[in-house]
């Protein structure tokens, strides 16, 4: 029943750590699918006299070019064609500059989007440049603030919960302290006479690590109810529950670990 | 196997326990260190397992050099000595088998073989049959009978004992005793006791070292 307690009060912070992690990995995956869908539907028009060399132009404000794709001028002059003579037409065929689409890999920010217009304009034959900067994405804005803040909680929650497992290390290494120290006399190392307490901190990261997976995947398999379908249909909130299982259970473990280390290290420093 | 030349010993800067100490010990040699409560006996034995720091002098342990000895090479040191503590130190939540094959497994000998030593061990120290007992659950006597079958279960080069019968009923100071003679006639285990009374017609060479105010004296 004491052990139970004792490990209780090793999983508590390590679980809440955990779980705010596993919210911070969702914003993040709901964040970058919202981007991908809004960057794959985001275009730069640029007008230019005379046509641009496309391998000069691979990155901007340092977000690559993902692809550029010339405004066929027929396409153009077709949506006129009615009020047009074919001489008009013709000549209008000659006067008109380049029209070109740039799709960027990376949706990017409002700094990064006038940066990319500065970068544009500063090529010689860019007539205009639009980049719709009125459209620009708010919610993605939002989201982003949302995944900042959530990345704050979780560093916030990560630190208090080193202190508190590092404290629960040490009640530990005061319960054994006699054993420890029994060992020692017989010539043990400090990792073979802190085994126990080693072994107590791996099983709560296990707890700890079961805990939170099984709270993942009931959320994974659950997200129907939890969330609206209108938001399904924007983005795919699905986690890759495997790979964010690994993620949690590396996290749980290096947590577990190295406070254990950093707990040893001063064990030893007023020891030795 | 020990040499102490003009050690000084304390827990604190303003009083040394021993002073300007100095003793040689050969191996296989059975000593016996006397004198009276608060000496220093007890501290001079554990500064021999690097328990306490010199302050000054030079002491070396199985040729060993105690001062500034580095965590690893007094880990070395510890594991070729076994120790008997007055107040047992057993590890109560183990039986009392897991507590002599303690020492074995630190040497890196395996689960079955450091068994085997630990009820051999136990048959000699005539308790086989609480094998499976924890120590809270046994005697003092009968708890320093394990103590001393710990010390003995890894064949060390010395073992140190600070007062060994000093709790114990006449039987069980009689076994430990048997024990040590043992140890040292038929292993060749250096042995240094820490003890009020040295028995009578022991039976056995040894020599007697006595501690008075700090100071260590030959007595025989």
């Amino acid at each position: 029943m004491k052990s139970l307690k004792s490990i209780f009060s090793f999983i508590v912070p390590l679980t809440a750590m955990l779980i705010t992690f596993a919210i911070f990995l969702f914003t993040t995956k709901v964040v970058d699918d919202y981007k991908l869908k809004i960057s794959n539907d985001y275009s730069i028009v640029v007008v230019s006299s005379l046509p641009l060399v496309k391998d000069n132009l691979s990155e901007f404000a340092g977000i690559k070019v993902k692809n550029i794709v010339t405004l066929e001028k027929n396409k153009i002059i077709s949506n006129m064609k009615n009020n047009l003579s074919d001489k008009s037409i013709k000549l209008l065929k000659q006067r008109l500059p380049y029209f070109y689409k740039i799709h960027l890999e990376k949706y990017p920010t409002s700094s990064e989007l006038n940066q990319i217009k500065l970068e544009l304009k500063e090529i010689k034959t860019v007539k205009k440049v639009e980049i719709f900067s009125k459209n620009h994405n708010q919610i993605y804005l939002l989201l982003l603030i949302i995944q900042k803040i959530i990345a704050i909680v979780f560093v916030v929650i990560l630190l208090y919960a080193v202190i508190i497992i590092a404290k629960q290390i040490k009640i530990w290494f005061y319960e054994h302290h006699e054993k420890i120290a029994i060992m020692r006399f017989h010539g043990a190392s400090i990792l073979y006479s802190a085994g126990t307490v080693i072994r107590h901190a791996i099983f709560g990261a296990l707890i700890s690590f079961v805990i939170v997976a099984f709270l993942m995947i009931l959320l994974n398999e659950n997200l129907s109810i939890i969330f609206p379908s209108e938001l399904q249909n924007v983005v795919d909130i699905r986690l890759s529950i495997n790979a964010e299982l690994i993620k949690v259970f590396i996290l749980s473990l290096f947590i577990s670990i190295s406070t254990i280390f950093g707990v040893l290290f001063k064990y030893k420093l007023n020891n030795d | 196997m020990i040499t102490a030349r003009e050690i000084y010993l304390s827990y604190d800067k303003n009083r040394f326990i021993i002073k300007k100490g100095s003793l040689h010990i050969r191996e296989k040699e059975f000593i016996f260190i006397g004198g009276n409560s608060g000496s220093g006996k007890s501290t001079l034995i554990k500064s021999l397992y690097g328990d306490i720091g010199l302050k000054h002098g030079e002491l070396f342990v199985d040729g060993q050099k105690m001062k500034g000895i580095s965590a690893s090479n007094l880990r070395k040191l510890r594991r070729d000595i076994g120790i008997i503590f007055q107040d047992y130190k057993l590890i109560n939540e183990w039986t009392i088998e897991e507590n002599i094959m303690l020492p074995l497994k630190i040497n890196g000998y395996s689960s079955d073989i450091s068994r085997k030593q630990a009820l051999n061990l136990l048959s000699h120290v005539k308790l086989s049959h609480r094998k499976g007992y924890k120590p809270n659950e046994l005697s003092g006597g009968e708890q320093q009978r394990v103590a001393v079958a710990r010390a003995l279960a890894h064949n060390p080069k010395i073992i140190i004992a600070d007062e060994p019968t000093g709790n114990l009923d006449d039987y069980s100071a009689e076994v430990v005793w048997n024990l040590l003679k043992g140890a040292n006639e038929q292993l060749g285990i250096t042995v240094v006791v820490v003890t009020h009374r040295v028995p009578k017609n022991f039976g056995i060479k040894f020599r007697q070292l006595s501690i008075e105010d700090g100071i260590i004296y030959e007595v025989s």
